[in-house]
């Protein structure tokens, strides 16, 4: 059960560490405790060119009350969080806490399963996209995954970046190769295959594959990103490679980043959900959580007693 | 932006993007799915209704009269069932023992290198149509045995009282015998391709416990493999059987097309399949095609049960498998 | 030691009657192979293939066998294909855990096991009845029906192979799920579906008995298929049980020309799954 008291606070005065990388606000002072801060729920709709607000990161995924079943077990309890617009949330917890699951959620990309089911709101810029009746498919167009295993579609380099552009526009093809470019150098891997855009997905490398797999996914410009452990499949270096990229990719996004590995949470994500046995245990400013974490199952956890 | 931003403000369509495409692929796919299951409707009904004017005639009697004259207008199922049950179990008995030494040895004794050529192989017995077995049969395989086999066999099993009646008649090389032979060499790879499927699916650590007690390779194959894959064995026979049963071009060549029945299988006789490549496109009379329509049901029959019995022993054994991992 | 002893003589006897048994199913291969090879090479000839089928006691070829043969495969395979594609995709991808999806490939695997020759009496009774005549139209369907249950089988466990992680990133992009199949799924699985055609195709080859009661024979060229049309199997099966010393020998020499084109299916289809798991 989340309480009040562990739903998001705002941004406590540790700024000075963070040198944020353009278009990240300043962090505001915390409000006191005994006042539990409310996330705005307001309708906005975000116009792509309006600077970011610098009093306080602007919720772009709100999660409320989520519960979630795999049949009679229920996986995920009465989970409430907020997603930050261009920040990045990490989702901890040792195996089978759920994290994955509520990842999921976020793009119903568990409906591809029957006898899977969620409960609850989760509000994308105001409007709860679990109501049924949404057009999942365009949802999706606007809240991107990149899954653990890189899953290049077996055809060109090319192909694979301008297959989720040509589901929703229909471009002449030197638009479309722009597009393809652009996200191909936004995902860092434009030096690589450039010249080699004709050739199969599958010849690329692990981490160059996951690389692509990210520019696939940005080249329908979606404004959520999901990764679930992108790099746990990848040596050390595509891991690195994968950590500054996703730092880049920030700027322009909401992420929200699934990860066992609690040293890749700490140097990657603004905030932190710390699960446990389908419970938020904990939520908060990463660097809070792992200096001064609240609860003891997450001191625990990040100590290493368990997990 | 790539999509407009309607889907998030509560007005959604309700009509997915892509929507119409899924209900017109699925449909299609549905369609054709229901396809084979009109077909083999289709195959059931005409059956029955082309054999219905000989079997509302005959009666039950059909299946155990053994006369067939066409020009008395006098027909019984019992030779030809007879014959292709006979012909099915010398194939059994024949390619059973034969295709378990082969899955033995490919999954035992054979090195690595040699395993995939040696599958390879034994499966293009497999690919061999029917009709080539025939006319091999026909004319390369019958003289043999008429020359070789069948007088050897005459001699000393036919002199042994009992089993002797098995083996009377002149050596004519063409006969139940013969076709039963060929019959096995067909079904063998089939019931060994079967075999050697489930022999590997025994986990690698109960046979190195068995070989660590000192085992010989004969009592791990008869002691832990086989029990353990008993379900599957016995689906790949059954598998083979169906296709013994049905086989038609090798045997309508060398049975010697003969509707009676004989204690020995040296002499000719007919199968259902046979029978009905014989003389269908020339059979004539209402009664007489239609007897032949029952025979082919008949065959349907047979073949179905076994076919389905073999059918569900494997899916017990995929249930089985999937609990196990 | 006399059970010790006795355990080993039984091993060696096991395994030296594997080995036979193994020899002998590779005897069997062997002798029919060279046994059609012998015997057909000498009716191989340009003849064979640009002389019609000839009365007993002349020369001529198989021409119109030939060409009766390929048209029958390739519209059953037109027709067998497509069809069994969908209904294998319908059973992979919209209906795995379903009883309904039971029942279609249990089915199916009847069909695809069931007598040649029922399906043949299945196609006279539904087709060549009803149109009074015999027609190459008929045999093709009847090649079809034969077809379809093969495909099925292999399109089904090939698409299965796809893992699924691939479909899920499908359709994180927001692709509808009939794209997600025929742009994706289709394109990982299609060397192992185009495997099972290509088996589908040799099985169909050398199938006589269905076309006996469909497409029956012709001794002349035809081009009508509307009506009998020559075929290899039955001119086959017609010219080998014949007294005739040359309908003998093409006989032979149609039964090489199956043969050898059903061999080279098999094997061109073994290296392509070959070749597709390498790539991999």
């Amino acid at each position: 059960m989340t309480t009040p008291a562990a739903r998001p606070l705002l941004s406590a005065a540790h700024s000075s560490e963070r040198t944020s990388d353009d278009g990240a606000p300043p962090r505001q002072p915390r409000p006191p405790l005994s006042a539990p801060a409310v996330t705005p729920l307001v309708q906005r709709l975000p116009a792509a060119d309006e600077a970011p607000n610098t009093a306080m990161p602007a919720t772009k995924v709100d999660i409320r009350n989520v519960n979630f079943f795999y049949g009679k077990f229920q996986a995920l309890h009465d989970i409430s969080l907020p997603l930050y617009d261009r920040r990045v949330t990490a989702f901890i917890g040792p195996s089978g806490c759920g994290k994955s699951t509520l990842l999921r959620i976020l793009n119903r990309i568990y409906e591809l399963y029957p006898g899977q089911v969620a409960t609850g709101e989760v509000y994308l810029d105001g409007a709860n996209i679990l109501r049924p009746g949404l057009d999942v498919n365009r949802l999706r167009a606007k809240i991107g995954m990149v899954f653990q295993k890189p899953t290049p579609f077996p055809m060109s380099i090319y192909d694979n970046v301008a297959f989720g552009i040509g589901l929703y526009e229909k471009l002449p093809k030197s638009e479309l190769d722009d597009r393809v470019e652009s996200a191909v150098r936004r995902a860092a891997l434009w030096d690589e295959v450039k010249d080699k855009l004709r050739d199969s997905g599958l010849s690329l490398s692990g981490g160059q594959q996951q690389r692509l797999c990210i520019a696939r996914a940005i080249a329908i410009e979606p404004e959520v990103l999901l990764l679930d452990e992108p790099a746990s499949a990848l040596d050390p270096i595509s891991t690195q490679r994968i950590e500054e990229l996703i730092a880049e990719l920030k700027t322009d996004y909401c992420i929200a980043i699934v990860t066992h590995n609690m040293q890749q949470a700490a140097r990657s994500s603004d905030y932190t959900a710390f699960l446990y046995l389908g419970e938020l245990v904990e939520f908060d400013d990463t660097e809070r959580i792992f200096t001064h974490p609240r609860e003891r199952r997450t001191e625990d956890y990040i100590t290493g007693r368990f997990g | 932006m790539a999509t407009d931003t309607t889907i998030i403000t509560g007005q959604a369509s309700t009509e997915r993007h892509g929507a119409f495409g899924d209900v017109v692929f699925r449909s299609l796919t549905l369609l054709f799915a229901l396809l084979v299951l009109v077909v083999l409707g289709g195959v059931i009904l005409s059956l029955v209704s082309g054999a219905l004017p000989a079997l509302e005639h005959f009666g039950l009697r059909f299946l155990v009269t053994e006369a067939w004259n066409p020009v008395t207008e006098k027909f019984g199922a019992l030779a030809p069932v007879y014959g292709t049950l006979v012909t099915s179990a010398i194939a059994m008995l024949i390619g059973i023992p034969v295709a378990f030494g082969v899955a033995l040895f490919i999954t035992e004794l054979c090195p690595n290198w040699l395993k995939r050529p040696l599958s390879t192989m034994i499966e293009l017995l497999a690919a061999i149509p029917s009709i080539i077995y025939g006319i091999w049969g026909l004319f390369v395989l019958a003289p043999f045995v008429q020359e070789h086999i069948e007088p050897a066999l005459i001699g000393t099993l036919g002199a042994i009282p009992g089993i002797g009646m098995l083996f009377e008649g002149p050596p004519l090389g063409i006969g139940v015998l013969t076709a039963g032979f060929i019959l096995a060499i067909m079904v063998l790879p089939f019931i060994s391709s079967v075999m050697r499927d489930v022999f590997e699916t025994v986990p690698t650590v109960l046979r190195e416990s068995t070989y660590a007690l000192g085992a010989t390779t004969t009592e791990v194959v008869w002691r832990v493999v086989l029990p353990y894959t008993r379900i599957g064995v016995f689906g790949g026979i059954l598998l083979g059987l169906g296709r013994a049963l049905g086989e038609t071009m090798a045997v309508t060549f060398v049975i010697g097309n003969s509707h009676h029945i004989h204690a020995s299988i040296l002499q000719p006789g007919t199968t259902i399949s046979a029978a009905l490549a014989n003389e269908f496109t020339e059979a004539v009379g209402d009664l007489y095609l239609s007897s032949l329509i029952a025979l082919g049901l008949i065959l349907f029959v047979i073949t179905f049960i076994v076919l389905a019995l073999a059918k569900l022993l494997l899916i017990r054994l995929e249930r089985q498998a999937g609990k196990a991992t | 030691m006399e059970l010790y002893s006795r355990r080993r003589l039984t091993n060696w006897l096991v395994i030296g009657l594997s080995v036979v048994a193994t020899a002998f199913g590779l005897l069997w291969l062997a002798l029919v192979l060279s046994t059609l090879l012998i015997n057909g090479v000498g009716a191989i000839g340009p003849s064979l293939f640009t002389q019609m089928t000839p009365p007993p006691g002349s020369s001529g070829g198989l021409l119109n066998a030939i060409a009766g043969s390929l048209v029958m495969t390739l519209i059953a395979t037109l027709i067998g294909t497509p069809t069994g594609i969908l209904a294998g995709t319908f059973l992979a991808e919209y209906a795995r855990g379903s009883r309904f999806g039971e029942v279609v490939r249990f089915v199916n695997d009847i069909l695809l096991s069931a007598p040649s020759i029922i399906i043949g009496l299945f196609v006279y009774e539904v087709m060549v009845v009803r149109m009074g005549h015999f027609s190459a139209w008929a045999g093709a369907v009847a090649l079809a029906i034969i077809t379809i249950p093969v495909v099925v089988r292999t399109t089904e466990d090939m698409l299965r192979l796809v893992p699924s992680a691939l479909r899920e990133a499908a359709a994180a992009l927001g692709a509808p799920q009939w794209k997600v199949i025929v742009m994706v799924t289709y394109r990982a699985a299609a060397q192992g579906m185009m495997t099972g055609v290509l088996l589908a195709i040799a099985r169909i080859s050398g199938e006589t008995a269905p076309l006996l009661f469909t497409a029956l024979n012709n001794q002349f060229w035809s081009g009508d298929l509307n009506g009998p049309m020559a075929n290899l199997p039955v001119v086959i099966f017609q010219f080998a049980m014949s007294p005739y010393a040359d309908w003998q020998r093409l006989a032979w020499g149609g039964a090489l020309l199956i043969t050898a084109s059903i061999l080279v299916l098999n094997i061109t289809a073994r290296l392509l799954a070959a070749w597709s798991s390498f790539k991999q």
